[in-house]
């Protein structure tokens, strides 16, 4: 999963120098990308089709990270308890 | 009148979103949104911070909220220096857009060429009665609050829109917002006609009581209503100069405030680390700020909030509320579009999508019910 999101980031901001194999999943997208919040939003509302969920905008804030997206994934898929 | 402005003229609002659950990525299957989401998504760099230029003002006008509050006695920073720094050091923690505003920016005009020469995207709010610089290359907003009989009572200044016009017609920086009151609205039509035929470009703000405000400018429901049918009207009868959409119409004439309907996300209401909550300050003209004041209008009572600024960022940032149709979407799409043409120099509008505006409040978060909605002031 973390690797189709990160595909899809680095289509959505269109990135360069970087793979979805070498993508670092625990990169802060807001620190260390410099990613702003229209941008991740974007992101989210793609995912969200993508995998059939729902994302509450309470919780965009915490969505820091390829892995912590991924999280917040697994968990509304209920696959995390 | 063709039958889709006659139908958004009724304010019969589209609030049925689609039959069908969409994704956002078939929503973006349209080639018609497609092509204007890639047109607005070039300035999603934009990150907003307002200024306070000057507690001076050449006109004292009923209702403004810059007389509001604590900022008003703010001991004005005039040193050129300090302010460069200021926005030298605004800049590098990423600010890309100020507002530069007051009381009246246009009298320290060496303080927004200081503000231009390290920040050159932004906007200026003035009366219009004092020229700025051309090498100023600021959009400019002149408001103008109803005809020159109105702006006497209201503003105490005569022939208001007539020297507006006579310095600020044919300038490509300006921008004439007119604020609907609960008052003005038969005149609108007129001054509209007026600014047209000079080749000014217009747009719409709304009155919006500041806290405690108890006068006679603040909007009724039925002055609301009323509004709505004459922004719409405008719109349809002067394309060229009338920069907005039948979705801005409906987002701001709405019974509930910009808050209530889509949650402020400024600091004033909003204490989070994402977005403006995270970056956006207001400074006083002394060059302080507060975390807990800042939005683009302080002391503006948040449950009547309609302002035309408080929506470009408040309806903006919520575009994720905004994809339950193609047309939802549409409508935010004009919205922005809308929002960009009017505070970014240079910016073209382009012809809005949706001729009929879906019902702002498919927009509320969730499915709470009115009682569970934000409300309240901000204090």
């Amino acid at each position: 999963m973390e690797q189709r999101i990160a595909e899809i980031l680095i289509q959505e901001l269109k990135l360069e120098n970087v793979t979805p194999d070498t993508f670092d999943v625990s990169c802060d997208l807001v620190k260390e990308l410099g990613i702003d919040s229209m941008d991740l939003t974007t992101i989210v509302l793609v995912l969200q089709g993508e995998y059939k969920v729902k994302f509450d905008e309470d919780i965009y804030p915490s969505l820091t990270s390829v892995r912590a997206i991924a999280d917040q994934i697994r968990q509304l898929q209920g696959t995390v308890s | 009148m063709d039958l889709e402005f006659r139908a958004a003229a009724q304010a019969k609002l589209s609030t049925t979103p689609t039959a069908m659950p969409v994704t956002f990525a078939e929503i973006l299957k349209s080639p018609d949104i497609a092509e204007r989401f890639q047109k607005i998504r070039r300035f999603f760099f934009l990150r907003e911070s307002t200024y306070d230029m000057t507690s001076r003002c050449n006109v004292r006008c009923d209702g403004c909220y810059y007389f509001e509050g604590d900022k008003q006695s703010s001991r004005d920073n005039v040193d050129v220096a300090a302010w460069r720094d200021l926005f030298r050091a605004e800049k590098a923690r990423g600010i890309t857009f100020v507002v530069l505003a007051g009381a009246e920016p246009a009298l320290v005009p060496e303080l927004l060429a200081a503000g231009y020469g390290e920040i050159p995207l932004g906007t200026i709010a003035s009366n219009g009665l004092v020229h700025i610089p051309e090498s100023v290359g600021y959009r400019i907003h002149v408001s103008v609050w109803g005809n020159d009989a109105t702006s006497e009572r209201v503003r105490k200044a005569k022939h208001m829109l007539e020297r507006q016009i006579e310095i600020y017609a044919g300038d490509p920086r300006a921008v004439f917002v007119y604020t609907f009151t609960r008052e003005n609205l038969a005149e609108s039509r007129t001054v509209v006609e007026i600014l047209a035929s000079r080749g000014c470009k217009v747009t719409f703000n709304m009155f919006s009581a500041t806290v405690g405000y108890q006068g006679a400018l603040t909007h009724s429901p039925k002055s609301l209503a009323e509004t709505r049918h004459t922004m719409l009207s405008l719109l349809h009868d002067f394309p060229e100069h009338v920069l907005f959409s039948p979705y801005s119409a409906a987002a701001h004439t709405d019974a509930l405030s910009l808050h209530n309907l889509y949650t402020c996300p400024y600091p004033r209401q909003n204490r989070g680390q994402f977005g403006l909550g995270r970056t956006f300050r207001q400074y006083h003209s002394d060059l302080t700020w507060v975390r807990e004041d800042s939005c683009c209008v302080p002391d503006t009572d948040c449950a009547d909030c309609r302002h035309y600024a408080a929506g470009s960022a408040i309806v903006t940032a919520r575009m994720n509320r905004h994809i339950g149709s193609a047309d939802q979407f549409r409508c935010w799409l004009d919205y922005v579009d809308t929002y960009l043409a009017v505070w970014i120099q240079g910016y073209p509008k382009s012809p809005n999508l949706c001729a009929v505006p879906v019902s702002p409040s498919l927009a509320l978060q969730g499915d709470a019910p009115a009682s569970a909605r934000p409300q309240g002031t901000g204090r």
